[in-house]
């Protein structure tokens, strides 16, 4: 591990349209952990949803880019914002949060650290990727998968048969989620 | 309580039913316009005395805008085909039940917003929820159980009973379209539904006015009296 490795190949191949998707996200990561209003955060924290799911769109992930779009930056937000309907708005003469230096210092301590491993990981999209050229996971899903579940979509092939009961319990969790929450709110009925 | 009984004079005294009525019948003047008092469900009523302050500060969630509803209505019809689209075709392309589940549930989130929510809660019975929610459960489970009866394991689509088309695939469109897209649409409809008609106060602190000697709430006292808001705040901490 040395400190060149993460400066010379991998942010050589750094484009700008992913550059400034991550100084977007970066950006509005900070601002919804700085704001003072309950709810500039939630609406920044849209924004900063909208953008991983252009980053991950962008990494090739549309299954996971979807997901993100319609979970975190729609629904999630509406929800939030319906909660926040609730209750009482309380008017901050600053926009930011004061920074409070010991936690600052390690979270940066933390993102250091982080930082310094970004020499051994395989630069995106490279071939040798172990998570890419593995034979006996990846390689093999993406030859068998057509073969023996008959779709193209090969993260649905996973999902609903290679891990079909993986996926029967996310979905009774799912399930279960809204029971629970109408036990949390001591109510009988959803609408 | 002994600070509300110090504060109110005799003056004060007879002026109180008159403040009382007003303070109810603001609220529902101001927004939910579609509503009629007299069928308010109890708990909406209830919830909404309790958070007359924040909402007289700054309104219900609900306003009609000539700008929302002539857009909505244009673009739910194409939002909604995009959940069918991306439900149906999950085994083609990206998607599947879960995404496109959401995005139908975000189609009768938008119609919620311009139309309002009560309005939509009348449109949208309990019924059809619950049966979203519990039938995608039940129909996941019949496709994992129906192989099982026939000797097989958990979920094994080549043993499925279906007729000339291939069972694999059409099993794995079964599980997507008719099992998990409809629990997460049904679940995120209700957990909206639920939000917005709020926490049922009964018999916890939260969300309460004040609670004079009687057991009745007195949620006219933040308003009334407009320099003792503070006062009302700290009885209401002091009473959690």
């Amino acid at each position: 591990m040395t400190v060149s490795g993460f400066a010379s190949p991998v942010v050589a191949q750094v484009t700008a349209v992913e550059a400034s998707l991550l100084a977007f996200v970066v950006f509005t990561a900070l601002a919804t952990a700085l704001a003072r209003d309950v709810l500039a955060a939630v609406i920044v924290f849209g924004a900063y949803s909208l953008g991983m799911a252009a980053l991950y769109t962008f990494y090739r992930a549309p299954d996971v880019a979807l997901t993100e779009a319609a979970i975190s930056a729609g629904v999630t937000t509406l929800l939030l914002l319906l909660t926040l309907a609730k209750t009482t708005r309380i008017d901050h003469e600053a926009a930011f949060e004061s920074v409070n230096l010991p936690a600052a210092g390690a979270a940066g301590f933390l993102f250091v650290g982080l930082l310094l491993t970004m020499g051994d990981i395989p630069a995106i999209g490279s071939p040798d990727a172990p998570v890419w050229s593995n034979p006996d996971v990846s390689q093999w899903y993406l030859a068998e998968s057509y073969a023996q579940t008959h779709v193209e979509n090969t993260v649905m092939a996973v999902l609903a048969a290679f891990r079909g009961f993986d996926t029967f319990g996310e979905a009774v969790v799912v399930f279960a989620g809204g029971i629970a929450a109408l036990i949390v709110l001591h109510r009988e009925v959803f609408a | 309580m002994s600070d509300a009984v110090d504060d109110t004079d005799m003056t004060d005294t007879p002026a109180d039913p008159t403040g009382d009525s007003e303070a109810d019948e603001s609220p529902d003047a101001d927004g939910d316009r579609d509503d009629t008092e007299p069928d308010l469900p109890p708990h909406r009523a209830a919830s909404r005395s309790g958070r007359l302050d924040s909402e007289t500060r700054q309104g219900t969630p609900y306003t009609e805008s000539q700008v929302i509803m002539p857009t909505v209505k244009v673009v739910t019809p194409f939002a909604f085909t995009y959940g069918l689209f991306i439900t149906f075709h999950g085994s083609g392309s990206p998607g599947g039940g879960f995404q496109g589940g959401a995005i139908m549930a975000a189609v009768v989130f938008m119609i919620a917003f311009a139309f309002g929510i009560e309005a939509t809660r009348d449109w949208l019975a309990n019924t059809v929820v619950v049966a979203l929610a519990v039938g995608g459960a039940l129909a996941f489970a019949g496709i994992g159980l129906v192989p099982v009866a026939l000797g097989g394991a958990f979920l094994q689509y080549d043993l499925l009973p279906i007729p000339i088309l291939d069972p694999v695939k059409y099993g794995m469109e079964g599980v997507e379209i008719i099992g998990i897209a409809p629990i997460v649409s049904g679940v995120l409809m209700g957990l909206f539904f639920l939000l917005a008609s709020g926490f049922d106060s009964e018999g916890s602190g939260f969300g309460n006015g004040s609670i004079d000697e009687d057991g009745s709430i007195d949620e006219s006292e933040p308003i009334e009296e407009g320099g003792s808001l503070g006062e009302g705040a700290a009885d209401a901490g002091g009473d959690r």
